[in-house]
């Protein structure tokens, strides 16, 4: 569990970053790997969640990183490698969310011979220890996050991700999404909003 | 927890008036340790002295709460898997260098230039290439589906549009290889060939045509790599107004730093007292020290005030 707000990028940065960049600008594909080492689960976790789908993470991350690959000759150190990686990557995964858009996002309620069925409700029964009740209801609660997230716009989503999630700034956020801070600012709030009406009744 | 429905607790901040509903935002931005301090201090200010914006504070951490309940998921199966697959990927890849391209665009002119086109079929019919050995290649390089119809018999009748590729092979002085080179850097999405393309024709940059090509470059191409070798191909005609106007525009809107140190040094090559204003706004709006220093010189060396006051 994170406590958001006080987060800083979970982020394991090497030490000689720059000398890693430097190295694999130069064709060493070792350095380049140390690199990909470095960001590689954050990366598969932002995508991960933000698609809730490994296919498409797996996607994301192959396509992030090819794209750095072939682009990292252009990196010229003047904004953060992290901030330059986050933008492809965000900008992958936003391009995911909003193909997918027409398609509708899955709902836990099913359709049974007594009529529809929330499935979130029966979850308990596969929580092997703990209070039952507690089990139910976090099973309950991370359903219907899913689902809030799911009614969010793609660029309200990504913001709400790497910002309570990931603990990015919302000025490198705006930087990533090639936007104000200020937009990023209203973004977050118009997703906290959104996500605080769908949750009401559980909070 | 509704947001709305506040109780119109006014306070009152030097001449404007801010409600419960003015804080909104800032309650939430406050909790994720967003706010200037000038706003953390106002709304700090309001939160002492109203029940209903503290309540909504409440709500917020424990709406942020509830959200960090999520279970924290990486598979390391799959991130295993992926590291794999990026492996085998990067090793038949080769990274676009800048080392490369010299080594390949340094072709002596009145050599042949070879080039090599994927859209070749798609633009050329081979009655075009009159002087010019013209090869068509056999089978077909991209392949894109335009319809699917099924017919009466119950077969399928697929219309199919074929890109195959040809290898034109001419001096870079022969028309159509150039008129090749010029549909490349308007037209090619790979940057790489528009880098090379470019590359090949700066020679001839004197002519109407290149000149607009590069020119266009320089101010549309999306690709900064594109952008700067285009930028070099100006470099004797940065005297000309056409060249110098679209200079003064790229310093004022080309984001990659290092096309506008290219930008600046080729525009202050030359004296030119019209430049005042607009040396004034790149000193106010440059964040390259470089470039901002560059101006600042030019402009005392003109006698001209730094800032625009
Ligand atoms: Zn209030």
């Amino acid at each position: 569990m994170q406590i958001a707000g006080t987060v800083t990028a979970k982020l394991a940065v090497p030490i000689d970053e720059a000398g890693l960049i430097r190295a694999a600008q130069k064709g060493d594909q070792d350095a380049f790997e140390r690199l990909v080492r470095a960001y590689d689960q954050s990366v598969l976790r932002v995508a991960m969640n933000l698609l809730r789908s490994p296919e498409e993470a797996r996607d994301v991350y192959q396509e992030a990183f090819l794209k750095v690959y072939k682009n990292l000759h252009l990196f010229r150190f003047d904004c953060s490698f992290h901030t330059w990686l986050y933008r492809i990557v965000t900008n992958i995964c936003l391009d995911h969310l909003r193909r997918r858009k027409v398609r509708k996002e899955e709902s836990t309620v099913v359709e049974t011979s007594d009529g529809p069925m929330d499935r979130a409700a029966t979850l308990e029964e596969d929580s092997p220890r703990g209070n039952p009740e507690r089990q139910m209801w976090n099973a309950q609660l991370s359903d219907r996050i899913q689902r809030a997230l799911g009614q969010l716009t793609p660029r309200e989503r990504t913001v709400f991700e790497l910002r309570h999630y990931e603990g990015l700034r919302l000025r490198a956020i705006g930087d990533m999404l090639g936007t104000t801070e200020e937009a990023a600012k209203n973004c977050l709030f118009r997703a906290t909003q959104k996500m605080r009406a769908s949750l009401e009744s559980l909070l | 927890m509704s947001v709305s429905g506040y109780a119109e607790n006014a306070g009152q901040f030097g001449k404007s008036v801010m409600n419960c509903s003015d804080f909104a935002q800032d309650i939430a931005l406050y909790c994720y340790g967003e706010l200037t301090g000038e706003a953390e201090e106002r709304l700090e200010d309001h939160l002492a002295g109203c029940q209903v914006c503290r309540e909504e504070l409440d709500h917020q951490k424990l709406f942020m709460d509830a959200m960090n309940d999520r279970p924290e998921e990486l598979d390391f199966g799959v991130l295993a898997e992926c590291r794999q697959t990026l492996r085998a990927q990067v090793a038949t890849t080769r990274p676009w260098s800048w080392n490369n391209w010299f080594r390949n665009v340094q072709i002596p002119v009145g050599a042949m230039a070879l080039v090599a086109l994927g859209w070749l079929g798609a633009h050329y019919t081979p009655e075009r290439f009159g002087g010019v050995r013209a090869g068509l290649g056999t089978p077909p390089l991209f392949s894109s589906v335009r319809s699917v119809e099924p017919d009466a018999s119950g077969r399928i009748q697929i219309s199919v549009d074929d890109v195959t590729r040809r290898v034109v092979s001419g001096d870079p002085n022969d028309p159509h290889i150039q008129a090749l080179l010029l549909t490349a850097v308007r037209e090619e999405s790979n940057p790489g060939i528009r880098v090379e393309s470019i590359g090949i024709l700066q020679s001839r940059a004197g002519t109407e045509e290149v000149r607009r090509a590069l020119l266009d470059a320089v101010s549309h191409d999306p690709n900064s790599a594109v952008r700067l070798k285009a930028l070099q191909g100006l470099k004797t005609y940065s005297a000309s107004a056409d060249v110098r106007q679209t200079l003064a525009s790229v310093l004022l809107k080309d984001d990659d730093p290092n096309v506008r140190v290219q930008a600046i040094d080729l525009l202050t090559a030359h004296r030119d007292d019209a430049l005042v204003g607009v040396l004034q706004q790149i000193v106010e709006k440059e964040d390259n020290a470089y470039v901002q220093s560059r101006c600042m010189k030019t402009l005392q060396a003109m006698r001209a005030s730094v800032g625009t006051y």
